[in-house]
């Protein structure tokens, strides 16, 4: 679990006054705790993400930014302002809602010059700006359509430029990919991303989607069960997870059963059979050498290794259980018995993997990286 | 497609109540072209006659004074349905939301009679508004609300809510919650968002629920006649004095296929003059 100075100052941070702060943010339906303390402050022009499975609060989280929603607790600063008592209508926010939710009834130019009537902007400017956001989003000459004679990524560049035109302070994305197919999803989400560079808008994208996650952000706020698990770049969280969740959530893991065998300040040494590896220290805080650690190794930091003739390294046995052939590359599931509760899944180059093993041959694999963590055992 | 041997047995039922209704409806059409024959029931040979005294001023007028009070009852109803209507749909609690629903079908499960009565005693010279308004010194004399017009409109008004609330609640909860977030977070107020967004995106419910009222209060009888009592004629109260004080069938007859004809005219040129309102409601 990540203390209250952890988050509030993260080193990777510029000391840049941030755009938004939540300052121990809580919200609770009921008896239900929906967002749990949520310290988060997000730099001028950043890409942050709040990535978590459904119901962990980021969408909460979302709504209280936007103010749709009270605080039961703590404060939110947009633009160094307090803004926690403030109406959705004031907080100048730009919203892409996950249906779009255009106005039916208006055509894709009204739809766009929405927010900039609400801001008594003079007749000429609204033309001029509405123009100008239609070509951000290459929608020249679609103003005086119905959004109902769109295609689906048509109608999200209108919802993007109808947030975009009125130069908000942070621009709020609620999982607006989830309804697109999925080559459409994959060139929206560069686009997407090409936008808020050029412009510069310091922009919350929600998602469950953790490869859009990592494609996408500068930061991603890992959350679960109401609580932000860690903050962190996309290649820090999926290298150091700091906590159990982050690591299975985030990516593939195989768990070995692993036993501490030494700890000192930063790094802390485990062992799996004849295998010793070294891990942050961090995780393990407060276990003695001898405890019990589940050691979290990605396939791809899992290797074979070749049979007599391979190196002296010491490796873990083990028997192919399955494998899947997947186009460019085949996942090898190896039963590593007493080491592993369920086999491990080991990623092969498909140009070698057919020939060379078949299900039941006994292989011997070994982790090759620096960035292996281990977490207390856990039961079950 | 394969034919389903049930559904005929499905819908007899309700053929037989619509054949019912059309031979009823053929009766009145046979009346209406009979003359009348004073003082007898039966009724004489063909003629148009009834047709042309549709055209004396007296009827004329009682048609505009039904015209009239449908809209002014159609119109008060909207008022007071919508924002009951709008709680309806977004209220989050749901016994909050069952005692709404609930409270506002209720005057449907009085009967029509009960309910006048109800609303004679409130209305009367004597009766509770009057004595309120009487002892908080406000009025010396007594207001007349009995016999009147709006007497008549208040008590209809009363019975067209239901039907209201429900039409209008179905019309918005078709709207998404979304529509209304996505009109704040571009900086409309609440006014603002509700005029712009939700009003126009409820224009469906809006015109439907108007015309059900309208035609609604066209039809009623017992309310315009107790309240009204004779002082306010509506066609159908008309239309029961020519028939069962007179026994002027034919006329009677007449008349309410006249009412018919006037209340379809109505509602096609109300749906005609709303259809650009209407299309802003779109999805």
């Amino acid at each position: 679990m990540l203390t209250r100075t952890d988050i509030a100052t993260p080193t990777s941070l510029p000391a840049e006054k941030p755009v938004v702060q939540l300052d121990g943010v809580t919200k609770r339906f009921g008896e239900a705790i929906a967002l749990h303390e949520a310290w988060l402050k997000i730099v001028p022009g950043e890409f942050m993400t709040l990535l978590g499975p459904s119901g962990c609060g980021k969408t909460t989280l979302l709504n209280l930014i936007a103010g749709f929603l009270d605080a039961d607790g703590g404060e939110i600063f947009i633009d160094g302002i307090l803004v926690t008592e403030t109406p959705a209508h004031k907080r100048e926010i730009g919203i892409v809602f996950q249906n779009y939710a255009l106005f039916p009834h208006m055509t894709v130019a009204n739809n766009i010059a929405y927010g900039l009537k609400t801001r008594g902007i003079g007749a000429d400017e609204i033309k001029r700006r509405v123009d100008e956001a239609l070509a951000l989003v290459k929608l020249d000459g679609f103003g005086d359509r119905k959004p109902r004679q769109l295609s689906g990524g048509q109608q999200q560049r209108v919802a993007l430029a109808r947030a975009l035109v009125i130069r908000p302070k942070v621009l709020l994305l609620d999982e607006p990919f989830s309804a697109l197919d999925k080559n459409l999803r994959a060139s929206m989400q560069i686009e997407l991303k090409e936008i808020q560079q050029r412009l510069g808008v310091t922009t919350i994208f929600v998602t469950h989607d953790q490869g859009e996650a990592l494609s996408m952000s500068d930061r991603i706020a890992v959350m679960s069960a109401g609580r932000i698990r860690q903050i962190a770049a996309p290649q820090d969280i999926y290298r150091r997870p700091q906590d159990r969740f982050v690591a299975s959530f985030i990516g593939d893991a195989n768990v070995l059963k692993g036993k501490l065998s030494a700890v000192t300040d930063a790094v802390a040494q485990v062992t799996v059979g004849s295998l010793s590896v070294e891990v942050p220290a961090a995780p393990l805080a407060g276990l003695a050498a001898g405890a019990d650690v589940d050691l979290f190794v990605r396939p791809e930091h899992l290797v074979p290794v070749d049979g007599d003739g391979g190196p002296a390294a010491p490796s873990l046995a083990g028997t192919v259980r399955t494998q899947v052939f997947q186009g460019g590359h085949v996942d090898l599931y190896i039963d590593l018995g007493e080491h592993a509760a369920q086999p491990v899944l080991l990623r092969s180059s498909a140009a070698l993997a057919p020939s060379k093993w078949q299900t039941g041959d006994v292989v011997r694999v070994r982790p090759v990286s620096a960035d292996l963590v281990a977490f207390p055992k856990q039961d079950g | 497609m394969k034919q389903r041997p049930f559904i005929g047995w499905f819908v007899s039922p309700a053929a037989l109540v619509a054949l019912g209704l059309a031979a009823a409806m053929a009766a009145i059409l046979q009346y209406s072209v009979r003359a009348y024959v004073p003082g007898s029931l039966d009724v004489g040979g063909l003629t148009l006659e009834n047709f042309t005294a549709l055209l004396r001023p007296l009827y004329a007028w009682a048609f505009w004074g039904t015209i009239l009070l449908c809209l002014l009852t159609a119109t008060f109803t909207l008022f007071l349905a919508y924002p009951v209507a709008y709680a309806l749909v977004r209220v989050r609690s749901k016994a909050l939301k069952s005692f709404i629903l609930i409270a506002s079908v209720t005057p449907l499960f009085l009967g029509e009679v009960v309910r006048t009565y109800s609303w004679m005693i409130v209305l009367g010279n004597n009766g509770f508004i009057n004595s309120v308004l009487k002892s908080l010194g406000i009025i010396d004399r007594p207001l007349q609300m009995m016999f009147t017009t709006p007497g008549v409109v208040a008590a209809l008004v009363h019975v067209t809510m239901p039907i209201m609330v429900i039409m209008l609640a179905a019309g918005l909860s078709h709207i998404d919650r979304n529509y209304e977030k996505a009109a704040e977070s571009l900086g409309a107020s609440p006014v603002r968002c509700f005029l712009t967004v939700t009003l126009p995106l409820s224009m469906p419910g809006i015109v439907a629920g108007f015309s059900t009222a309208f035609a609604w209060t066209f039809s009623a009888f017992a309310t315009p006649q107790l309240i009204g009592g004779g002082k306010v004629n509506t066609v159908s109260t008309l239309v029961y004095q020519l028939g069962f004080a007179s026994f002027n069938f034919p006329f009677a007859a007449s008349l309410s296929l006249a009412g018919l004809v006037m209340t379809f005219a109505v509602i096609a040129l109300m749906k005609r003059a709303m259809r650009p309102v209407e299309r802003l409601g779109e999805q």
